[in-house]
């Protein structure tokens, strides 16, 4: 607020002395704010990963932009200028690494030199620290940063430093920084505007990138209808609950805990983990299962995964196979059934071909109904039966029904090789940035990253 | 259908005319004896409305008005009279709304009146009113709607059962202490879980081991005078084996009696309006009920029921419109004296256009309330349940908009209790509700219509579809002429017209919407065939069209009667009569564009997407104004 407010205030100098040089440049900026922004295509949202990027729509910059070659070698000398700038971190990290200690770096670098030698790769620098330091969703932090640049020098003064690509290292790299930024999925506020502005003026390349920032950022944020929390809960149990009203969109669907976690150790000194059993059905489920002819199977199917952000659950199904096309009864109509008007019409016309709509819907085909889900935190046929026995309260049909379990072996065996307890869940890795931070296309791909990964692991599973 | 001639036997053993014939606006009377009606050889089965869906209007069933003899009239009169006045002296409606009950002292009047029996016939000890009669005395009873509702639900559904299908053993054990009002009846089908679904009925009624009697079980939810009746009409599922063999749990209407014992009633429910009238719940537990206290056949319930239900609801038209002439008087008492910037209200077109809305809705409400009756008091066995529903839709959705309006002249004062006009309100509201929400009777109205139509057009639609060109080329050319605006002479005006030439402009409109109506109706169901079941937004238009073609129908044939015999104001009826049809004419086409296919004027899709999407979140979906996202 306090940014916006002398931004204004500069403003206001402005329009009272029009030749007031400064002034002037932060007018300019307030008309860009509103004036048209520079699309970027949408690779943006997925390319988190690559080390750099070109610029893309300004030409001016494709006409300045170094070839691919210089890029590399610009890599290595920074690689190289970098080791002298790491120890500025690393001797603050001999504490501890945290957001202050990394605050006590960079101050100590704006201390050291007045002219800021070196900024650029201290900058560098301190990007890659971010993470190690948990800072890399901190706002504030990459602000400071950006403070970090010498202000006013960098701004062109005449249009030919306009033209051409005004310090493009400097450039590059606040256009680093705040790549970085949207690779966490963190918005720029009207802080970083300021920065920008003041370190290189209002139509540098750093701005425009934060012009497409905020051009893209707000209309993604909500972009994803199911959005998942940011932070999961660890309690597997909670997990479960979680990830089981995720797929069960059904508003009415109960969750139920049959079994809470439990580890007790015997009087012979055995060790006993009694898993967790999350279950979830809806009352439309009840009233399908009570019809189910109990002369057909149910199956037990699973384990199935459900990608939630970076974690992998199970889920088991209770489903049976839909009915054989002969054998579908359709309610007969009962002409004594409502009072007030006819719940059908004596007549032989059909509907016309052409008010058939979309007569094809996917989610229409015949699957066979889906009775209830589970979640457990081990996936053997005695766990899932506890789960079959608790249905068992709310359905009695269950208790005559032939359950029959058609169980993958699943990848829990390739996760616990030592013979760990059975654990699910891949360890967590470091949170990928997801697009306006709920999900989404970033999960989507993180979960292609690790079923490639588990691939043979299935394929042994079903060998065996 | 027999069942309606039973009722109205009584106008016709006395030999009562209803109906003038003939009747001409150049005022040629063809003379009959008016105590005599005319008699037709064969048996009619066919109304107005129905006729409509085809695009045909039968002239005969509506033109002339109906009306009563002179001696039925005066009879009436004297009727009339003393309840208007027990009803404007004797009958405290605030005290009735605020204490949540009549007096005994009240319903003791109302006795003696012999408001209880109105529709009994007299050799029960009842008043034996026509339908017209009784719409009549309806007029005045709506003035309170707690009792006008608790005397509904004591002879226009409690005890109809006994009339439309009891046997004399019955009637005669019943209906004179029910007609005197020492009994009190009530209907009881309603249950928990079961509103217009029969099929979730879940009170049994088991023959008992020696096979003397019934033992009934179940509870009953929202009866009228629950707390009080004596004689339930209660509806309850019995055991019963169908040609084949097989068992079946039917329907069956049964008379019980609360000194059968067994039988708890619950707390009166505490209503928003209507709040003098006891609703509650009433349990029964292992009541007895003997064999002869069936209604109909075993197993016959749900006929029972439908026929209850559809004969009980013309009489809302003249209530409404009774209730409305009150408010107009009250209304404009205040509008005329009451004085903003040195100009009375009454001067202000704003609040003018909602005096002519109180009087056009009155009116028209009025004029089908009485052309219904009097076609349910023809002779033969009229079908009016379609046209009743019409008239219950119309009215009830018309005095709540009425009444409201009243209340906005009024302003702040409106909206105190110092007014009777919240409480009009409040009671009005359940008119939309009860004896079939206006929903599910829109779905009757333009169900049963198109079931008619239907079954008569299946023929010409196939052959259509199936790609006879002399019927393209046929259809081409009708719908190119409707395009332009063309009609069929259906007799209405001209030489030799049934309508008063001042009203010709509005017949033409009439014609012109029945002549397109009934081609959009052939549309629809070309388009949508027996599947129009589930379109309900293209039925609900169906169904408003016919409502206002029933209503255009009934202010014309009662305005051109009004001119013809010179009846006082008949120049303000006209006047009322021509701006309805013109309002109605433009409605009625809007509709009926909204029903062709690709209009751009209709929005069902989008309509019915943003029900899915808020249905699917159980909530309204859009974001605050106030958020942001950066």
């Amino acid at each position: 607020m306090k940014c916006a407010r002398c931004l204004l205030r500069l403003q206001g100098l402005g329009s009272v002395v029009p030749s007031a040089r400064p002034a002037n440049r932060y007018a300019y900026l307030l008309q860009s704010t509103t004036g048209p922004v520079l699309t970027k295509p949408l690779v943006a949202f997925n390319s988190h990963g690559e080390a750099s990027r070109h610029f893309h729509g300004s030409s001016a910059w494709a006409k300045s932009s170094p070839p691919p070659s210089d890029l590399k070698e610009k890599e290595k000398e920074i690689d190289k200028s970098l080791l002298s700038r790491d120890e500025l971190f690393e001797r603050v990290a001999r504490d501890a690494k945290t957001k202050a200690a990394f605050d006590k770096a960079i101050e100590a670098f704006t201390k050291r030199d007045r002219r800021r030698r070196g900024h650029v790769e201290f900058i560098y620098a301190a990007l890659q620290k971010m993470v190690e330091f948990g800072v890399e969703r901190d706002l504030a932090v990459y602000n400071r940063l950006l403070d970090v640049f010498p202000k006013e020098v960098f701004v062109p003064r005449n249009f030919i430093q306009r033209m051409f690509n005004h310090y493009p290292r400097q450039q590059e790299c606040a256009v680093q920084l705040l790549e970085q930024m949207e690779n966490h999925g963190i918005m720029p506020n009207v802080d970083t505007k300021v920065l920008l502005v003041q370190t290189f003026g209002e139509k540098s390349h750093p701005m425009r990138k934060y012009q497409r920032l905020m051009y893209w950022f707000p209309r993604f944020k909500h972009v994803n209808p199911f959005p998942v929390p940011r932070l999961l809960p660890s309690d597997p149990v909670d997990l479960a609950r979680l990830g089981l009203t995720r797929i069960a969109n059904d508003l009415d669907a109960k969750v139920t805990v049959y079994q809470m976690p439990y580890t007790d150790i015997t009087e012979t000194g055995e060790e006993i983990t009694l898993p967790h059993i999350v279950g979830t059905q809806s009352p439309d489920q009840v009233e399908l299962l009570a019809k189910h002819d109990p002369s057909r199977p149910v199956f037990v199917e699973g384990p199935f995964p459900l990608w939630l952000r970076n974690v992998c659950v199970y889920y088991y199904v209770l489903r049976a196979d839909p009915l054989p096309p002969g054998e579908k009864v359709e309610e007969p109509y009962d002409p004594e059934r409502s009072l007030y008007y006819p719940l059908q019409l004596s007549l032989e016309l059909e509907r016309d071909m052409g008010d058939l709509g979309d007569a094809f819907d996917v989610e229409d085909l015949d699957e066979g109904p889906v009775f209830a889900m589970c979640m457990t935190g081990q996936g053997d046929q005695a766990t899932l039966n506890q789960w079959i026995s608790g249905l068992q309260e709310g359905n009695a049909v269950l208790g005559r029904v032939p359950t029959l379990f058609r169980l993958d072996a699943g990848p829990r065996e390739l996760q616990s090789p030592a013979g760990e307890s059975h654990r699910p869940h891949p360890p967590p890795e470091t949170d990928p940035w997801v697009p306006g931070d709920e999900g989404g296309a970033g999960a989507a791909r993180q979960e292609v990253d690790v079923t490639l990964e588990e691939e043979p692991q299935h394929s042994r599973g079903v060998k065996q | 259908m027999s069942l309606n001639r039973i009722i109205n036997s009584k106008s016709f053993d006395i030999g009562k005319s209803l109906l003038a014939f003939n009747l001409r606006y150049n005022g040629k009377f063809v003379p009959h004896p008016p105590q005599y009606r005319c008699f037709r050889t064969q048996a009619r089965s066919l109304a107005y409305a129905k006729d409509l869906f085809l695009g045909q209007i039968n002239k005969a069933e509506v033109f002339p008005y109906p009306e009563i003899g002179n001696e039925e009239l005066e009879e009436l009169n004297q009727f009339v009279a003393p309840v208007e006045k027990f009803f404007n002296e004797n009958v405290d409606s605030k005290k009735i709304d605020e204490d949540a009950k009549i007096p005994a002292e009240t319903l003791d009047g109302l006795k003696e009146l012999g408001l209880f029996g109105m529709q009994v016939p007299e050799e029960y000890g009842g008043l034996g009113l026509s339908n017209t009669m009784y719409a009549r005395l309806g007029e005045i009873t709506a003035l309170d709607g707690s009792i006008a509702v608790t005397l509904a639900a004591h002879q226009a559904i409690g005890l109809k059962g006994i009339l439309i299908a009891g046997t004399d053993a019955q009637k005669e054990k019943y209906l004179p202490k029910l007609a005197s009002g020492e009994h009190v009846a009530a209907f009881c089908l309603t249950e928990p879980g079961s509103g217009s679904d029969a099929a979730s009925v879940t009170t049994r009624a088991t023959l008992s081991e020696d096979g003397t009697h019934y033992l009934l079980n179940g509870s009953k939810m929202w009866i009228s005078n629950g707390g009080f009746a004596d004689i339930m009409t209660v509806f309850a599922k019995t055991e019963v084996v169908d040609q084949e063999g097989v068992k079946k749990d039917k329907m069956t209407a049964f008379l019980v009696e609360r000194a059968f014992g067994g039988i708890t009633s619950g707390l009166p429910e505490d209503k928003m309006g209507i709040r003098g009238s006891n609703t509650c719940e009433v349990v029964y537990d292992n009541v007895p009920v003997p064999l002869e206290n069936v209604i109909g056949e075993v197993g016959g319930g749900f006929k029972v029921a439908m026929n209850i239900l559809n004969s009980g609801r013309f009489s809302m038209g003249s209530s409404g419109a009774g209730m409305m002439k009150k408010l107009i008087e009250m209304t404009a008492e205040y509008a005329t004296t009451r004085k903003q910037f040195n100009k009375k209200l009454s001067e202000f077109g704003m609040i003018q256009e909602k005096f002519a809305l109180m009087a056009t809705n009155a009116f028209v409400m009025e004029s089908m309330a009485y052309l219904t009756a009097g076609m349910m008091d023809r002779p033969g066995v009229p079908d009016c349940s379609l046209e009743a529903a019409i008239v219950k839709v119309f009215s009830s959705e018309g005095s709540w908009i009425c009444v409201s309006e009243a209340l906005q002249v009024l302003g702040g004062l409106g909206f105190t209790k110092n007014y009777a006009y919240e409480r009009y309100l409040r009671d009005c509201r359940i008119l939309l509700i009860f004896e079939g929400t206006n929903e599910i009777l829109r779905m009757y109205i333009a169900l049963t219509g198109m079931q008619y139509a239907g079954k008569i057009l299946t023929g010409k639609i196939k052959e259509m579809k199936r790609g006879n060109l002399g019927m393209a080329v046929g259809m081409m050319g009708q719908k190119l002429r409707s395009s332009f605006g063309g009609t069929k002479d259906y007799g209405l005006t001209g030489k030799d017209g049934l309508v008063h030439p001042s009203l010709a402009d509005s017949a033409l409109k009439l014609e012109q919407n029945v002549y397109l109506f009934g081609s959009a109706v052939e549309s629809v169901l070309y388009r949508y065939g027996k599947s129009i079941v589930d379109e309900q937004l293209v039925l609900k238009r169906v169904a408003d069209v016919i409502i206002n073609l029933f209503a255009m129908t009934a202010v014309l044939s009662r305005a051109s009667r009004s001119i013809s015999i010179g009846l006082r104001n008949h120049d303000h009826e006209v006047l009322l009569a021509n701006t309805f049809c013109a309002e109605a004419f433009f409605k009625n086409n809007y509709m009926m564009t909204q029903l062709q296919k690709h209009a751009p004027e209709n929005n069902d899709a989008s309509i019915k997407k943003i029900a899915e999407q808020i249905l699917e979140k159980r909530a309204y979906v859009c974001a605050h104004p106030l958020d942001r996202t950066f």
